[in-house]
């Protein structure tokens, strides 16, 4: 007999496993329970079975294990070129996918060509327009340092050519011809007037004539002595002298823009000559490209326009400012470098970029224009046009993290749009979202052949799906990625070639068979399935690294098993603040949970806490109270809106197989309640729910449960006991209150038996069972586990109908059937009308 | 004399700068300045308002024509003063805003005279170092004051001109040298020049009538300078009342600023200033 039901008083701690019970007496004691063995409880490696003894002896593996789906998605999408058929990796963080992606990018785009270069050049007809020039692999750097070259030349043989003396020659014999013409005309005009002693002189504003004698002007006060007949002839001499010289005068505008003109021409044919003489180079070497040809000759056409430029110093008018020694920081020239975009450094590149952006915020994803301070104004030019990531990657593929690109303001819409035109167009932000309209620069779109692979969860991917009508069709091909592989012979050995490429690339002390058998039984762990490995590469090379340490630290030449187990122990350590504390207001009794004794309606339940990257299980007791009733089960934890959906349900389980299991004939007349004890958080999952069956199935039988156990599992209306997650945590919690209250033989758990594949127990547990001081049982029914927990047998449905007498069914059924007729004695007051299916706080029959 | 002061090291003396209604070259303005740094003296500028233009104003025919020719009108004596007055304003307005950017002190005198007489009294006025700057370029009706500057002003020291071709009066500095016992002053004075901007160069012009007499006053100006890096020794042959030669050569140059001597071969003391003067694009500067 393994529990005896010693009184039947409920909610008294009865006198323990070991008290007879009279039930008992009556041959319904429940078979002895047959605990798991050892061999179950985990999975182990033998390290001779790997056939190596050193990780130095393995060829490490490139790229992933066990991704074969993924992989096929990924080079499915990499090669169809349709701008649509972009790719969305999901999967678990830390799971290595992007630098496995990388890698296999990194194969495909080896095979392809770059794109070529592109630049941005000065449209000089729209300054507002820079326009884009694609140019073969390599060339546009040369280019841009070709203009600048150009430009160096012209500043040294555009001032050298005005001031030649070809140059000077012939600008002075146009000014000499206009000007002797006019001076000429003007000195005869002169020579005339003093013929006629008539003076011309000069005003502030313009010229006088007046009558000399002997080279003097006559006073007016003697000239109008003179006879009125002199007089008269002088005023009429001096008249027409003054048409004369009006006509003169009127000549000068005309003749100074004949000369202009001339002088123009001069000016132009010489600058012509000097720019076609700097710029034919840079056009003989692009001779194969229109485009650069085009901009050759439109900034030679400016620059004769410009070659002022040139013979003009900067500063202060007077000041002797000499012009900066580098042209390219001259403002002045600006406008005829070149600004190079993508510039691949040889036109012998090969491969397709492979551009990762780590921060995808819109301009660094788009490209911007950068606006710089002048004179309290915010400026910009062609020249601060800057490439964004999509510029880089433009003719490969672009990795990017969707979480943060989510997060990156305007950043997800503006590559949408960009994908969508198959061109990368530079806009303001501000400018998309339509907010503001100032004149800035609008450089010409560059097309876009670009493969963009998206990082994320599954949770974004789904989300994605779900409520962006645009995703499903821009990002045709989903791969995704597992989060474990199974667990074979091979894929041992795959592992530990995987280990041994974390070993080469972080250039660790190699890992002996010891260590990797280990290390493959935490990949297990891992995985929280003793038939799979985890490949959550980030955690594995995080114990790899860390076992590397303490090897090192213990003077070892490799890393050994006690390294391994080392590196987990002390992570766990410096992790389980919070597990000790919660241990500790157990065992200071300041939460109750008893590991030895019996209670009816009392039980202990396992749940798990997940703190970051650290989980552990903590018992928790749960307790059951029953009475006649209108048909009522109070689920506590919802009543006080602390319990989730899951567990809700969990709860309304119960009630459909009390139901079904008890009630067919009878309406059931029963109120209880259920409650998680000292649970002051919330409680979600349907993992308790078998807890809260065997704690209600207690209460209904009084007969006691053994404290001994804690249980874990989910329940169907069949009874039948079903999977749960974190079974080794919650084993290991339990365990770990059991070592410090003392193990006593007769503690262990109760776990559904679906888990038992997924036991990948710590070894101390395991030695624990080993050596008989501790138990785990699984179970497939509440029968089976209510037979462990009570002693008593759970009693099978006779032929007449009935379970047998002192079976823990038959206990229950005539407790419910009593409640009932003591509610048909109450005149059915209290009773429900049925049986409602209800769940918790609905009413039952 | 500036330019003798400048021998005896002197701070002394005074640049008289010549306005007239005409409008000034700011060259012509900037070279006065330079030269009134060069010997650390400050700048009179007389404004004459010539008496003619009053006189002529009161002929009841007198009309005067716009400098464009299409538009022309009474002349009366109203007209004048008030030109005379708002250009005399301008040319305060501007001369003092150059003199206060050189911290070169300057005052401005107006006066209602002949030219040349105003230019004499006011010479002679101050003492005896003026050097006489023009403000307008020399052209045809230049001449008659050009004519008479040397002569009718005798406080004049030294004259500063720039031609209707003038582009610069910074860069290379000449001394212009026809004689050698002319040498040392000429030189001493566009080193003074020379001393406000010694980035520049500084080039000692040899001009002779022929070859041998340039290779002489090579060899003795050599001899009386010794070693100096800083000085360019350039000799040319000039033919005698040939300024366009002489202007030729110094253009080649980029002569910024030309100092030479009154009463040589290129301007001798009965030719005329002008030829010589019309054809540089740099102030020339000389010296009585």
């Amino acid at each position: 007999m393994f529990f005896k039901r010693n009184q039947r008083d409920t909610g008294k701690a009865t006198a323990g496993a070991g008290a007879e019970s009279p039930v008992a007496a009556k041959g319904t004691d429940a078979a002895r329970p047959v605990p798991l063995p050892v061999s179950e409880l985990r999975r182990t490696v033998e390290p001779s079975s790997l056939g190596f003894a050193s990780t130095a002896e393995l060829e490490p593996i490139s790229g992933l294990i066990g991704q074969e789906r993924a992989l096929k998605a990924i080079e499915f999408g990499a090669g169809m070129r349709n701008r649509d058929f972009n790719i969305f990796v999901l999967g678990p963080p830390a799971s290595g996918k992007s630098t496995a992606v990388r890698q296999f990018l990194a194969r495909k785009a080896a095979e392809a060509k770059p794109l070529g270069d592109w630049v941005y050049v000065n449209n000089f007809e729209d300054g507002n327009h820079p326009l884009a020039i694609r140019l073969p692999n390599g060339r546009g750097k040369p280019l841009a340092a070709a203009m600048i070259a150009a430009i160096d030349e012209m500043r040294s043989t555009l001032p050298a050519a005005f001031e030649s003396e070809d140059y000077q020659a012939r600008r002075r014999a146009i000014e000499e011809e206009f000007r002797s013409g006019q001076d000429e005309a003007f000195e005869a005009l002169n020579r005339k007037a003093q013929d006629q002693n008539i003076a011309i002189v000069r005003t502030p504003t313009g010229f006088v004539m007046a009558p000399t004698h002997e080279g003097k002007i006559v006073k007016p006060e003697v000239f109008n002595t003179l006879p009125e007949a002199m007089r008269k002839e002088v005023e009429s001499r001096i008249e027409a002298l003054q048409k004369e010289l009006e006509h003169i005068l009127e000549r000068v505008p005309k003749s100074d823009k004949v000369r202009r003109q001339r002088t123009s021409e001069l000016n132009t044919e010489t600058a012509t000559v000097v720019v076609r003489e700097a710029l034919d180079d840079v056009a003989a070497a692009y001779a194969g490209e229109p485009s650069v040809i085009a901009f050759l000759e439109a900034a030679g056409k400016d620059l004769v326009r410009n070659f002022g430029l040139f013979l003009a110093q900067s500063g202060e008018e007077g000041e002797a400012v000499k012009p900066p020694t580098d042209p390219a920081r001259d403002p002045r020239f600006r406008r005829y470098q070149v600004n190079v975009m993508v510039g691949n450094e040889n036109g012998d590149a090969t491969g397709a970029p492979i551009h990762e952006e780590l921060n995808p915020t819109y301009g660094n994803l788009i490209g911007r224009v950068e606006h710089i301070a002048h004179m309290g104004a915010l400026v910009t030019d062609f020249l601060l046009i800057k490439p964004g990531a999509l510029h880089h990657a433009n003719g490969g593929y672009l990795l990017v993290d969707a979480r943060k690109l989510l997060l990156s303001p305007f950043a997800w819409e503006a590559l949408k749009r960009t994908l969508k035109a198959g061109e990368i167009r530079i806009e303001h932000p501000s400018e998309m979202a339509g907010v503001i309209s100032t004149q800035s620069l609008d450089p010409e779109p560059i097309p876009l052949d670009v493969k963009v692979v998206l990082f994320g969860g599954r949770d974004i991917y789904y989300l994605l799906v779900q409520h962006d009508p645009d995703f499903a069709g821009l990002f045709k091909v989903q791969a995704d990625f597992d989060d474990s592989i199974e667990r074979s012979s091979d894929n041992n050995l795959a592992y530990a070639r995987l280990i041994a490429s974390i070993v080469r690339e972080h250039k660790l002390l190699p890992a002996n068979a010891a260590a990797v058998a280990r290390l493959i039984e935490e990949g297990a762990r891992l995985a929280d399935d003793r038939e799979k490995l985890s490949i959550e590469i980030g955690r594995l090379a995080d114990i790899v690294r860390e076992a590397d340490y303490w090897a090192r630290q213990a003077g070892k030449s490799e890393i050994d098993r006690e390294a391994v187990m080392r590196a987990i122990d002390e992570h766990v350590q410096r992790s389980d603040r919070m597990r000790d504390k919660s241990q500790e207001v157990i065992t200071r009794a300041i939460v109750l949970v008893d590991v030895d004794g019996a209670k009816v309606g009392q039980i202990n339940g396992l749940s798990v806490l997940q703190l970051g990257s650290f989980a552990f299980g903590r018992p928790t007791r749960i307790t059951a109270r029953v009475r006649m009733g209108p048909g009522r089960v109070v689920d506590i934890e919802r009543e006080v809106n602390l319990g989730g959906p899951l567990h809700s349900k969990g709860v309304m389980i119960l009630w459909g197989y009390l139901a079904g299991l008890y009630a067919q004939d009878v309406p059931l007349a029963l109120s209880a309640s259920l409650v998680f004890e000292q649970s002051y958080g919330g409680v979600d999952g349907d993992s308790a729910s078998s807890a809260e069956l065997y704690a209600l199935l207690s209460a209904l039988s009084e007969l006691p449960i053994a404290q001994s156990f804690a249980v874990t599992g989910s329940v169907n209306q069949w009874g039948e006991v079903q999977a749960i997650g974190g079974v080794n945590e919650k084993i290991e919690g339990f365990f770990d209150l059991c070592v410090w209250r003392g193990l006593t033989g007769k503690q262990g758990v109760l776990v559904p038996a679906a888990n038992v594949q997924h036991l990948m127990l710590r070894e101390d547990v395991v030695e624990a069972v080993r050596a008989g001081k501790f138990a785990i049982h699984a179970v497939s029914s509440i029968d089976q586990g209510i037979e462990i927990l009570t002693g008593i047998k759970a009693g099978v449905r006779g032929a007449d109908g009935s379970f047998p007498e002192g079976t823990v069914n038959r206990l229950v059924e005539d407790k419910l059937r009593a409640f009932a007729e003591r509610a048909r004695a109450f005149g059915g007051r209290g009773a429900a009308a049925g049986d409602g299916g209800g769940g918790a706080g609905d009413r039952m029959s | 004399m500036i330019a003798h002061v400048a021998e005896a090291g002197e701070g002394r003396g005074r640049v008289v700068l010549h306005l007239t209604s005409g409008p000034p070259n700011r060259l012509a303005l900037l070279a006065a300045i330079k030269v009134a740094q060069a010997f650390q003296s400050e700048i009179e500028s007389l404004f004459v308002e010539d008496a003619k233009l009053f006189d002529i104003a009161g002929f009841p025919f007198a009309r005067e024509i716009s400098l464009s020719g299409r538009r022309s009108k009474a002349l009366t004596l109203a007209d004048v003063e008030r030109q005379m007055r708002s250009r005399a304003a301008a040319l305060a307005d501007e001369l003092g805003a150059l003199a206060r950017g050189s911290e070169v002190p300057m005052h401005m005198t107006i006066v209602r005279d002949e030219p040349v007489n105003a230019l004499a009294s006011a010479c002679d006025r101050h003492g005896p170092w003026n050097v006489v700057a023009l403000a307008e370029p020399v052209t045809a009706s230049s001449d008659p004051l050009l004519d008479r500057i040397f002569t009718a002003v005798p406080g004049t020291t030294g004259l500063v001109v720039v031609g209707p071709k003038v582009r610069r009066c910074d860069g290379r500095i000449v001394a212009f040298v026809e004689d050698i016992a002319d040498f040392d002053a000429v030189l001493r004075t566009a080193r003074r020049l020379h001393a406000l901007s010694p980035d520049a160069r500084l080039t000692l012009l040899l001009a002779a009538d022929t070859d041998r007499e340039a290779a002489i006053m090579d060899d003795q100006a050599r001899l009386a300078i010794g070693a100096d890096d800083t000085l360019e020794i350039v000799r040319a042959r000039v033919e005698r009342h040939a300024p366009a030669v002489a202007a030729e050569i110094i253009r080649r140059l980029g002569a910024g600023f030309v100092v030479g001597r009154f009463g040589g071969l290129v301007v001798p003391s009965d030719g005329c200033l002008r030829r010589l003067a019309s054809v540089l694009d740099c102030p020339l500067f000389l010296m009585r």
